[in-house]
């Protein structure tokens, strides 16, 4: 463990308390890559608990993907005329051939009362006329309720399918672009290692938001998309900024000073912007969802709650991913040209 | 350091509230009843059919029918002349010929009222039906969507049918050259063999008269009958341009169609749930913005003050470039996570500011001079912005060229309705610009000049130890 921090050998190793005297001021120098292990170790849990999830529960895939058909109907509820949910459901049932789930919910707010989704089994979209008739026939059975179709979505399967291979394509292209950008940006610290690592840090996020898409049950959908693209852009923005200063400390520091060393004092510096950007990113994104949830508004609560897990992600790979795996990059190559010369 | 004059701080700062007072609240004035709008502000925002409510639907020709190029243009001209004579003005349309579909997003009219989204869709997909009528007497005019009179309803005389569109086989726009050699533009029509000697009777009984030609309930064209047409090829002229004559043809064309529209997609939105919606997202943003400003005074002192009132320019050039502020920068249609984006780049707008004072800092308690640290701490932190903030225009930009009508990735996979993501592309992108714009140029101009009054020249004020 210790050799990989210190593969330079021919120059004495500084003590801790010499780099923080010597770099930072007299400030301790977290070591970073020296806690690999635990870093790579925690996001490996993770990982697998995600992976044990998604074998249990599997993936579910919105309609917008698959095909398939949501109604979400609002109604009223009060003392004299209240709806016994299961029996709504059953009525809602009798209505089609094809099995449903309803899920209910509540505007907090009171601005759109309870709420019924119901969801179609079957990957086609559904004829516009079972829709027209279950609004009339709910309107009818429940008259004093006020039954009002909110949402609907149908989507035929080929199209879903289409859209699905688009979005996937869309993130591709992003996370090449983005190594591109890296690899040519960094070259003075081993661009395209750099680039490649900044790149595996990007999968762990987007690791991280899928499996809470798999534990929560959350189906994927085109929401899912924004948030892995977005997360790829901020957490590309926290390693830049990190690379960034390393770029700066190698020069500083001089090259002979050992690779992770540069990394533990740049990381260090950079911390508290880090924390303080993810901190304010965060409390806005977490501002949203709060109302979002007041305010029962599905669609914004399924898109704020997967990006302040990736913010967070995003904020702990470019420290604890990126970095020490570009050191250990980093090191094992400069152990081969030592190799060479040997 | 180069000094900045101290009146600079208030100038800019007065400036910036200015411009986010016009910018959310707009200026407008009252010539009577009329609203004149000088600058749009929020509420003249276009919203998205998530917020507004609206229908959103795609179509096929049914029965797995293969429909050409030709024919799905003309079922689309169809669709559009609804859209239009129904005073429809947000609608998005298209026609993707690779996997023969017409996709078809449109809101609420202001004046709905049943909300009644199936019978919209039925409506606009319904197979159109083309009539040939004597005279051309209708009964109510309207103005549709793109300011031209739309008549409706024929009366008297013209409610009998002389022709319907099955006896059309084809119909083409051209031009011919006048007498005086300038160019004229014309419908061609052809008929088929029933369809000519149908026309033989009718340009014979209403030579020199009028016969009109119809769309459902709409009047397309009323042109004067000058010859009897035996033949089967009759010409319509008139004041064509060569666009109106194209899509005279194209209209025709659509009421001879060999196939039904068959709904394969569709979603619809309420009003209410959006405007639920927009609520919300109006106090998020509040919050947020409250919130971040709070955490920036508390963490950051003097840079943290300079960076709010950077952070609301932001926030203002963001929604100037939503809302058609600039005359330059076309409105845009504002959807949910559009919102969601634009209070998104709020906390991630105050980075570039994070990233200078945490280096001002810094570069202090390395033990350099006050106006030593701004300096320093202003040029280091530039690249480290730049480059961070590159990524997001990177993915911005995606986004939008993904997510928008027509995109890179059309060729493979067809165009589509502007997806509601694209709106998240763009605000983001429009957030990261203001950001550059406000963040680094305007934040470090009034920042200079602060540090250039005496009582608030103090390290602590910066971020400093308290004792400075």
């Amino acid at each position: 463990m210790t050799n990989d921090v210190q593969t330079k050998a021919a120059d004495a190793p500084m003590t801790a308390e010499q780099v923080s005297e010597k770099f930072n001021g007299g400030k301790k120098v977290i070591d970073f890559v020296g806690k690999k292990k635990v870093f790579f170790g925690l996001s490996l849990a993770i990982m697998l608990i995600g992976l044990i999830c998604n074998f249990i529960f599997g993936t579910t895939l919105d309609i917008q993907f698959t095909g398939g058909a949501t109604l979400t109907y609002s109604y009223t509820v009060d003392k004299d005329h209240p709806i016994d949910q299961e029996e709504l459901r059953s009525f809602i049932q009798e209505h089609t051939k094809d099995k449903i789930t309803a899920s209910f919910s509540t505007d907090l707010m009171g601005n759109t009362g309870e709420n019924v989704s119901v969801q179609f089994s079957g990957n086609d979209s559904i004829k516009t006329d079972i829709q027209e008739n279950l609004t009339k026939d709910l309107q009818k059975k429940y008259p004093d309720n006020n039954f009002k179709n909110l949402e609907a979505n149908s989507v035929d399967a080929s199209m879903g399918f289409m859209f699905l291979l688009k979005c996937l394509a869309a993130v591709a292209l992003a996370s090449v672009l983005m190594v591109l950008y890296v690899t040519i940006r960094f070259k003075k610290i081993g661009g395209l290692s750099a680039g490649v690592m900044a790149l595996v840090a990007l999968f762990h996020d987007i690791a991280m938001i899928y499996f809470l898409y798999v534990i929560f049950q959350m189906p994927i959908d085109s929401n899912f998309i924004a948030v892995v693209l977005m997360i790829l852009g901020y957490s590309l923005n926290d390693t830049i900024v990190i690379y960034d200063r390393v770029r700066e400390q190698r020069k500083l520091m001089g090259r002979k000073t050992d690779v992770g060393t540069v990394f533990n004092v740049s990381c260090t510096k950079t911390l508290k912007r880090t924390i303080m950007t993810s901190v304010t990113t965060l409390s806005a994104i977490m501002v949203v969802y709060i109302l979002a949830f007041i305010f029962n508004i599905n669609s914004v609560k399924s898109f704020a709650l997967p990006m302040m897990i990736g913010v967070i992600s995003g904020c702990y790979s470019s420290i604890c991913i990126a970095g020490p795996l570009w050191v250990m990059w980093q090191n094992k190559k400069a152990a081969r040209k030592a190799a060479k010369k040997a | 350091m180069k000094r900045v004059p101290k009146p600079v701080f208030f100038i800019v700062a007065l400036l910036i509230l200015a411009f986010s007072f016009t910018a959310i609240f707009g200026i407008s004035y009252y010539n009577g009843d009329n609203k004149n709008t000088v600058i749009k502000g929020v509420g003249d925002i276009r919203w998205g059919i998530d917020i507004r409510g609206g229908v959103e639907a795609t179509f096929k020709p049914a029965d797995g029918y293969d429909a050409t190029d030709r024919q799905l243009q003309d079922a689309k001209a169809i669709i559009e002349l609804r859209m239009v004579s129904q005073g429809i003005t947000d609608y998005e349309l298209y026609a993707d010929t690779n996997s023969d579909r017409i996709i078809v997003r449109f809101p609420w009219k202001s004046d709905e009222k049943d909300f009644d989204a199936m019978a919209a869709i039925n409506e606009i997909s319904s197979t159109a039906e083309l009539t040939f009528r004597p005279g051309a007497e209708y009964t109510t005019t309207e103005l549709g969507s793109d300011g031209n009179p739309v008549y409706k309803t024929p009366k008297g005389d013209t409610e009998t049918v002389l022709m319907k569109g099955n006896m059309v086989s084809k119909a083409t726009s051209g031009y011919i050259n006048d007498n005086d050699g300038s160019r004229k533009f014309v419908v061609d029509l052809e008929l088929t063999n029933k369809g000519a000697e149908t026309f033989k009777d009718i340009t014979t009984k209403y030579l020199k008269q009028q016969v009109s030609i119809w769309m459902d309930d709409i009047m397309l064209s009323a042109p004067n009958v000058s010859a009897v047409i035996s033949n089967g090829k009759a010409q319509i002229s008139g004041n064509f341009t060569s666009k109106s004559a194209a899509d005279l043809a194209q209209k025709i064309n659509a009421g001879a169609l060999p196939f039904k529209l068959e709904t394969s997609h569709y979603g619809n939105i309420s009003p209410t749930l959006g405007e639920n919606a927009l609520t919300a997202m109006a106090y998020a943003a509040v919050i947020a913005f409250i919130v971040i400003a709070l955490i920036m005074i508390i963490f950051y002192r003097l840079p943290g003050f300079v960076a709010i009132i950077a952070l609301m320019g932001q926030m203002a050039l963001s929604v100037a470039a939503v809302s058609g502020y600039f005359t330059a920068i076309p409105s845009f249609t504002m959807t949910l996570p559009g919102i969601a984006g634009l209070i998104l780049s709020i906390g991630m707008g105050v980075d570039c500011n994070v990233i200078t004072a945490e280096r001002i800092k810094e570069e202090m308690s390395g033990g350099r001079t006050l106006d030593g640290a701004l300096e320093k701490g202003t040029k280091n932190s530039l690249t480290a912005i730049i480059d961070g903030n590159m990524t997001v225009v990177i993915v911005s930009i995606i986004l939008m060229l993904v997510f928008g009508p027509s995109n890179i990735l059309s060729f493979i996979f067809g165009e589509s309705t502007t997806g509601t993501i694209y709106s998240f592309g763009y605000t983001l992108l429009v957030g990261v610009i203001s950001n550059f714009i406000m963040g680094i140029f305007f934040s470090r101009l009034m920042l200079r000049s602060v540090a250039g009054f005496k009582p608030l020249r103090k390290k602590w004020l910066f971020g400093g130890a308290k004792n400075d």
